[in-house]
């Protein structure tokens, strides 16, 4: 790879590429831990269940497309299930609890998807519509990842329209910042959560599926998704989408460059710089000052 | 408060079981009680920190392996250091990195606490894995347990599984003695009142950051401890000491057995690795069986296993 | 008299929100003083800068001529200030007799001690009782703290302030929630353990403000409307206006 500015580009929008897959898992994470108070440790499983239901369904069905669609509304309802029946039940133990019982999920998800799958890396093809590289001001760039980057802004933009212009939207928004208040002002919020948690899922698993045919998947691709999200989330600020957004961006490129630069010491790096923003700025680095 | 006479025989009865065990049982069984110590004094270090402190570190592992490796450091480097002053020098990387650490994570608390030390401890792992030329990084380092030499004894070959076995029952059972009665003093109080109600302990006088780092330290000190027991029971050390798959193993533990008893971190030790045992022998599904039964009991059991046998229903700590 | 606190020029704002624009206060020494105003004038807040929970914006506290101005709180509490809450903020799953003993070890300054059995320590064991006895709560001793009535909760809430022998004692609403019974019983309390004492009181019941105050601030929206005699805060105009008649 030459150093001129053609590889800079093509690494920026590596980082672009993944910085928004990120951001699709991680902003499910943030508002429910905005809306809950609970960090979901689970979370990035359901990123793993959407990669790996896709391999089997693309598998049995042909068709890719329509693993984009079965999936997330699987992984959505398994969602809405785990917040209706196992969180709410912990919630008389705290946060503490909840937090341990998302705790146990994600361990369980992780060796099932082991076991199932097994432990070996799998791979799903692209659609044949999206194959091969696209040519453009003398760089050479898979379509695939275009595509990755233009749905992804695709569903941010439907996040934003439906955040900000419709009521369900609104009471969301309200929700995270003060859950008790849109209570008080007559909104359902145990449906808003169950909500919110399901479609967080769905968007995770969304993800999950249209990085498939892009990085393969390991039964470890859980907990690895759930240490990146982390990092985004304490960087944007905690129940922030906007940070997370920031956060994912950030993140998306620092890896991408970092490989290429720091290899070895991208992974510390990330670490130590949540770390510091933990100490010095816990409402993140976008967040409202607390 | 009057120890029943009951009490004081059954814990002698207890105690004459741990020292006769290995002449009780196979050696397969010794193995699996050597690990058992090993794994409470882990788990019961933790609960220093979670039940007692009211913190949840989710990078514990962290103090473990660092315990691990300089155990496997000094085995592989410092021929003929005996092997108590190694064991020594594990525990005390533990402490000091604890203390180091500790500052810095027990300013916050809850969610980010428990994620700031989960950093912490990946930032290790990454060094471990890296730094290949002195871990060996994932492939890891071996070694072959040194003998012990004891003032009357003489020489101690820990070959021999019984030995091993009696010395890690007596460095165990030395660091949860300790623990426990580092939790009937005042300080062991004062860790109490802050984890009940940290602005009230400031209230009365309590320096609440001082108290939290004490106990980090001391949690550091014991996972070290562990660690380096078992580097020498393992006899090779790789990443897998210090990764979050061995950062979760305490927090299964003491949540299924109990946090809220002084032993239920030692019943869940037990638990886990007796069931690991039998279970994996049977099917590979022993993890999911285990992660099902910690979601279960954090739904429908918060005072783990360890409540099932005390009547005490007030989490007290320091029963 | 001496001034044992003085308060001086105290500003707090939180993130903009102003919530004390320039409170100054002495507080003499002996005196029964109390604090108050409507909902929302820095009552509250005032109690938690002086205790340290808090650090002022602007402005400064003495206390006996030291300047304590953002101490920690655990500091300020080691000096001979001690406060009591309006919602009670007792160690919930500790029994009364627990509870009392950690601020016995905390006045003691045995925090620390790692080598020493606590149920074994005859002195801490003496005084807590001697504590618990003072404050009626002998027949409660064993029972964990949140099982406790309300009235007991009050009782032990204010056992705790009380426990470090303070020179100076900040009572945050001391009769919230309780009935008119009750609510003598406390006024009666209070008297005695603050004789020779300084109290610095947060009150709503006028009742027991002019049973028990010697003289009396009134806070609104932040500043010092007066500082007087009940008698004289009774009669005062702008109190009236501002505040009074209201229970």
């Amino acid at each position: 790879m030459g150093l001129g500015i053609e590889s800079y580009i093509v690494q920026m929008v590596h980082g672009l590429v993944y910085g928004m897959l990120l951001f699709l898992v991680a902003s499910g994470l943030t508002l429910v831990f905005g809306m809950m108070g609970v960090l979901n440790m689970a979370h990035a499983s359901f990123y793993m269940l959407g990669a790996y239901l896709a391999y089997t369904i693309t598998g049995h069905l042909g068709s890719f497309w329509l693993s984009l669609l079965i999936c997330p509304i699987l992984v959505g309802l398994l969602g809405i299930f785990i917040e209706r029946f196992l969180l709410r039940k912990a919630y008389k133990g705290g946060h503490i609890s909840q937090l341990l019982l998302t705790f146990g999920l994600f361990f369980i998800f992780g060796e099932s998807v082991r076991l199932v799958w097994g432990g070996a890396p799998l791979s799903v093809a692209s659609p044949v519509i999206l194959a091969g590289d696209i040519h453009v001001a003398g760089m050479t760039y898979p379509v695939y990842r275009l595509f990755i980057l233009a749905f992804s802004f695709l569903v941010l933009i439907g996040m934003v329209l439906l955040l900000t212009k419709t009521r369900i939207g609104i009471i969301i928004r309200a929700a995270v910042t003060d859950a008790d208040m849109v209570g008080v002002l007559g909104s359902n919020v145990p449906v808003v959560l169950m909500a919110v948690f399901g479609a967080g899922a769905a968007l995770a698993a969304m993800a999950g599926v249209i990085a498939a045919p892009f990085s393969s998947m390991y039964p470890g691709m859980g907990a690895d998704a759930l240490l990146d999200c982390f990092v985004v989330i304490v960087l944007g600020g905690f129940g922030s989408l906007y940070g997370a957004f920031l956060g994912s961006l950030m993140i998306g490129e620092l890896q991408s460059f970092g490989v290429l630069w720091i290899p070895r010491l991208a992974l510390v790096f990330q670490f130590l710089l949540m770390a510091a923003v933990l100490i010095w700025r816990p409402t993140g680095l976008f967040g409202e000052k607390e | 408060m009057r120890h029943l006479p009951l009490r004081r025989l059954a814990w002698l009865l207890f105690a004459a079981f741990l020292v006769l065990f290995p002449s009780l049982f196979r050696e397969i069984r010794v193995h699996i009680a050597t690990e058992v110590l090993t794994y409470a004094l882990f788990a019961v270090s933790f609960n220093l920190l979670f039940g007692y402190t009211g913190l949840l570190p989710f990078g514990h592992a962290g103090f473990f392996g660092l315990g691990a490796y300089a155990a496997a450091l000094i085995i592989s480097h410092i021929h003929g250091m005996p092997v108590l002053v190694t064991l020594l020098v594990g525990a005390l990387a533990g402490f000091v990195a604890a203390i180091i650490i500790g500052s810095v994570c027990v300013r916050l608390s809850g969610a980010y606490f428990a994620l700031i030390s989960l950093s912490f401890q990946m930032f290790l792992f990454a060094v471990a894995y890296e730094w290949r030329s002195v871990t060996n990084g994932d492939d890891g380092m071996s070694f072959v347990r040194p003998d012990l030499y004891l003032p009357l004894l003489g020489k101690i070959s820990l070959q021999n599984f019984n030995n091993l076995y009696y010395l890690t029952l007596v460095l165990a059972s030395m660091g949860i003695i300790g623990c426990y009665f580092v939790l009937k003093t005042p300080l062991g109080n004062a860790m109490v009142c802050v984890r009940e109600k940290d602005v009230r302990a400031s209230f009365l006088g309590y320096n609440v950051f001082l108290v939290k780092l004490t106990a980090f330290a001391i949690s550091g000190l014991m996972a070290g401890l562990a660690g380096g027991l078992f580097a020498i029971y393992q006899e090779v050390v790789a990443t897998t000491c210090i990764d979050n798959n061995m950062s979760m193993i305490p927090v299964l533990m003491v949540v299924i057995g109990g946090p809220s008893h002084f032993l239920g971190p030692v019943l869940g030790a037990a638990f886990y690795v007796v069931l690991q045992d039998w279970i994996s022998s049977m099917t590979g599904y022993w993890m999911i069986i285990m992660g099902a039964i910690f979601v279960l009991i954090i739904l429908y059991l918060q005072g783990g296993l360890a409540s099932l046998f005390t009547s005490s229903r007030v989490w007290r700590g320091g029963e | 008299m001496r001034t044992i606190l003085k308060v001086d020029h105290l500003f707090k704002d939180f993130s903009g929100l102003e919530v004390l624009a320039g409170v100054s206060i002495e507080i003499r020494e002996g005196e029964r003083h109390a604090v108050i105003g409507p909902n929302g004038s820095g009552k509250t807040t005032l109690f938690n800068i002086i205790t340290g929970l808090y650090r002022p914006s602007h402005g400064r506290i003495y206390f006996f001529d030291k300047d304590i101005s953002g101490w920690p709180a655990h500091r300020i509490a080691r000096t001979g200030i001690s406060r009591s809450f309006q919602v009670i903020n007792v160690f919930p799953k500790m029994t009364v007799y627990e509870n009392v003993r950690s601020a016995v070890v905390s006045k003691f300054n045995r925090r620390f001690n790692w080598v020493s059995l606590l149920d074994r320590d005859k002195p801490i064991e003496e005084e807590t009782f001697r504590i618990i006895e003072l404050l009626s709560l002998t027949d409660v001793s064993d029972v964990p703290a949140f099982e406790l009535s309300y009235g007991k909760q009050r009782h032990l809430e204010l056992a705790l302030t009380m426990s470090r022998e303070p020179v100076l004692i900040m009572l945050d609403e001391p009769t919230a929630g309780l009935n008119s019974e009750e609510t003598k019983g406390a006024i009666q309390l209070i008297r005695r353990l603050t004789e020779g004492k300084t109290l610095l009181l947060v009150e709503h019941d006028m009742d027991v403000v002019f049973n028990l105050a010697d003289r009396v601030t009134v806070l609104g929206y932040g500043t010092i409307l007066a500082t007087g005699t009940p008698d004289e805060i009774q009669a005062h105009e702008e109190v009236k206006k501002a505040y009074l008649g209201r229970k």
